[in-house]
């Protein structure tokens, strides 16, 4: 095909070779060089909003500290906080019994059913120690309120239970939000809080349990909240 | 081929579907043969860039624009690498379309039968300045906020329906909308330029490439023929191709890396984005757009232009360059490819570059500084008049064959070369004088030391002083030429060891990593040289 060159010289086969093989060598170099480079830059770098979990006062949206008189005991509303980033919405609840009297939540040993692991549950604060707090975002497919919410001990269906209307998760807030049906595999993270009796306030502290769906970490993966020193509480109605 | 019919090419492609591609002649591939593929290495550019950009992509929030590439270039792993070398991509993009386009002017090659491939040409520098204008005003630096301005300013004067265009372009007037707008009409001008680039490279292969003009006799239309001696594509032209790939690749990834090394890079070419406009050292930085947007913002300066509105001043200015492109190929169909016999083309070519770089230079120069009516007149007729008549002559003369210019392409691009650090030393002159400075000095004697020098060579050139070598096929030594391949491998091999174990968590070590890689590329490019000429005797 070619004559005139290779014609004055044979074809010398392993002198072909070797050339083949430095060339490919030298480019494959060149490739997984750039290769490094290239997929190192796409992972997006973890950017941890915070080093360690923010303590943040529970303010009314009327920009003062809730007390104990402002949290209704069972209540049927959805009340809401975002901690620790924005759009990390928790539950809080004041839980009573069938009769809606305060009811003391004692820390318990909570099962993580994906993986056997346990963790201890935060328990309850306040003067009732009634008062308790878990991430709000469903740990099956991330389901938020309205959708997931608490069932008061009256209610027909679910009595005393958070439960998802999404696939039908349901989780017991009385014994650290551990799971009672699935389809999820993993209990509500809880969300530890503090209350200072001295002025009737309460405060957030960190989260404990599994880490709040979706998220590789709950330090990261989100905006921070517009306050370093409270986070606001909000309320829905739910759907069902 | 030359039309039996008049089939226009988009019927003759789809009826008589032509080989793809196309097999090319030895002399393509051997010493030299890299002019017959200019438009390969814009092409290698252009992937460069999609690669680059479409990683970008991955990043970019036109939200919060400036603070986005800030954390892209300082906290995301190589980050510095993939977006300094974007930039240096474009711009190799710009020139190589600079240096593509006028060597088909000297040449001659938007003659008959390529007009329609000419005009795709014109059409793609276009997008591909346009595309380069939003792409570096999406940083949302102070330069990229300047040259923003400019741009709005140039579109919302368009008679009657500026706003309008204005809001299509520049979005409602918020900066979430001004940057989302940016990075769409950024992706959708590259998308623009990949589907015009399709029907350019199709009518290039459909016209063959543009053979050596001897071939055809100096006599448009130059066809390149196979005569059955061409060897296959596969796999002679595809090294060649990764070749012209790799060494686009490392040029591109080499010069801004160690540009990122060095102290004190001026803004026209820095590597990295500048202040943000809002920062109080953003006062101290001239307010540049692109260089190779530097000409249209020169113009709007001239005294009578701010008398015009911008939009006019950049419809004369840029408009008529951008016509007189689009219709040559039609107007000018002598068929002779002897630039002796085409002095008012060859003059305009010397003119035109010598106009682009001149105002580009007086814009880095002084840049918003306004100038007077007359000075401008000077600036357009003096070189205007002196190169006409000169080319003239000297095409005159050399029809006539009272002389010879050996090499005519070089002496006329060193004529272009040779006005334009002229008018750099004369600005210079006029600037050392007004204000005295170290800086203006060195720098005056530099252009007037280049003036000097390339008007030598000129001299040298057109009394054909550089004799043309008699191109003789002179390999080295089989053994030499093992001994090279296996040294360049084995370096391939260590400098892949070392740039792997890189840590990348600075802009510095970055840029090693960067130096390393582009190093790496170019090795390629050389191993495979050297295969070509111990394998394939090329």
């Amino acid at each position: 095909m070619n004559g005139k060159n290779d014609a004055d010289e044979p074809v010398d086969k392993d002198r072909r070779n070797f050339f083949k093989f430095l060339g490919v060598a030298a480019i494959a170099a060149g490739g997984i060089g750039a290769l490094r480079g290239v997929l190192e830059n796409v992972s997006p770098p973890i950017t941890s909003a915070f080093s360690s979990f923010p303590t943040l006062l529970l303010y009314s949206q009327a920009g003062k500290p809730i007390g104990t008189s402002d949290l209704k005991v069972n209540n049927s509303t959805i009340v809401l906080f975002d901690y620790p980033l924005q759009n990390e919405p928790n539950f809080l609840l004041r839980l009573g019994d069938s009769s809606n009297n305060d009811q003391a939540i004692d820390p318990t040993t909570v099962t993580i059913p994906a993986t056997g692991k346990t963790f201890k549950s935060s328990g309850g604060v306040g003067p009732y120690k009634s008062v308790v707090a878990s991430s709000a975002i469903c740990q099956h497919l991330g389901c938020i309120p309205p959708i997931i919410h608490f069932y008061p001990p009256s209610s027909s269906s679910y009595p005393g239970k958070v439960h998802c209307n999404c696939h039908g998760s349901t989780y017991d807030p009385y014994k650290g939000f551990a799971v009672v049906t699935g389809p999820t595999t993993h209990p509500l993270p809880n969300t530890v809080l503090a209350y200072d009796s001295s002025k009737d306030q309460y405060s957030v502290t960190s989260l404990v349990g599994p880490t709040i769906y979706g998220h590789s970490s709950d330090l990261s993966g989100g905006s921070l909240l517009p306050s370093s020193t409270y986070t606001e509480i909000t309320t829905l109605t739910p759907t069902s | 081929m030359p039309n039996e019919k008049k089939e226009n090419m988009i019927e003759k492609i789809m009826n008589e579907p032509q080989p793809i591609p196309r097999k090319v002649p030895d002399y393509m591939r051997s010493k030299g043969g890299g002019w017959f593929w200019t438009g390969a290495m814009v092409m290698f550019a252009f992937l460069y860039e999609v690669i680059t950009g479409l990683i970008l992509l991955l990043y970019y929030e036109p939200s919060s624009a400036y603070a986005s590439t800030e954390a892209f270039l300082s906290s995301t792993p190589f980050g510095s690498f993939i977006l300094t070398t974007h930039l240096y991509g474009a711009y190799a993009m710009v020139v190589l379309i600079y240096i593509h386009l006028l060597r088909n002017l000297y040449e001659g090659a938007y003659k008959h039968p390529r007009e329609s491939q000419w005009l795709t040409g014109v059409l793609l520098l276009l997008t591909t300045l346009g595309a380069g204008f939003f792409g570096y005003s999406m940083s949302g630096d102070v330069l990229s906020a300047d040259a923003t301005d400019v741009g709005r300013g140039i579109a919302g004067g368009l008679p009657v329906i500026g706003n309008w265009v204005l809001g299509i372009f520049f979005g409602n007037g918020t900066q979430l909308s001004l940057f989302s707008r940016m990075l769409a009409w950024h992706i959708i001008l590259v998308a623009v330029i990949g589907l015009l680039f399709a029907v350019h490279f199709f009518m290039a292969e459909y016209n063959t490439i543009m053979p050596k003009r001897e071939e055809s006799g100096y006599k448009a239309p130059a066809i390149d023929h196979d005569d059955g001696s061409y060897k296959p594509w596969y796999p002679y032209n595809l090294v060649y191709m990764i070749q012209l790939m790799l060494l686009t690749f490392g040029i591109i990834i080499i010069v801004p890396s160690i540009l990122a090394l060095l102290p004190g890079v001026p803004p026209l070419f820095s590597p990295f984005p500048q202040v943000s406009p809002t920062s109080p050292l953003a006062a101290s930085i001239p307010a540049y757009p692109p260089w190779f947007l530097l000409f249209v913002y020169k113009e709007l300066d001239f005294q009578f232009a701010q008398s015009l509105t911008p939009f006019w001043a950049t419809v004369i200015f840029a408009g008529m360059p951008l016509v007189y492109l689009l219709i040559l190929p039609y107007v000018d169909k002598s068929s002779s490819l002897k630039m002796r016999d085409r002095p008012i083309t060859v003059s305009f070519a010397i003119l035109g570059t010598v106009y682009l770089a001149s105002l580009s230079l007086w814009g880095a120069l002084t840049p918003g500084i306004a100038i007077a009516n007359w000075k401008v007149a000077l600036f357009f007729f003096l070189p205007g008049i002196a190169i006409i008549t000169l080319t003239w002559v000297i095409a005159d003369a050399m029809k006539k064959e009272k002389i010879h210019v050996r090499n005519a392409p070089w002496a006329f691009a060193t004529m272009a070369i040779m006005a334009v650090s002229a008018f750099g030393s004369g600005i210079l002159i006029l600037a050392d004088i007004r204000s005295p400075s170290l800086l203006y000095t060195v720098s005056m004697i530099l252009t007037l030391m280049v003036t000097a020098i390339s008007a030598a060579v000129v001299i040298a050139i057109s009394r054909g002083i550089f004799t043309q070598r008699v191109e003789v096929y002179k390999p080295m030594s089989k053994n030499a030429y093992t001994l090279a391949g296996s040294g360049f491998t084995a370096s391939a091999i260590f400098i892949l060891f070392e740039i792997s174990v890189i840590n990348p968590d600075t802009v510095f070590k970055t840029s090693l990593y960067a130096i390393g890689l582009g190093v790496l590329l170019l090795i390629g490019g050389a191993v495979l040289r050297i295969y070509r000429a111990t394998i394939y005797h090329e």
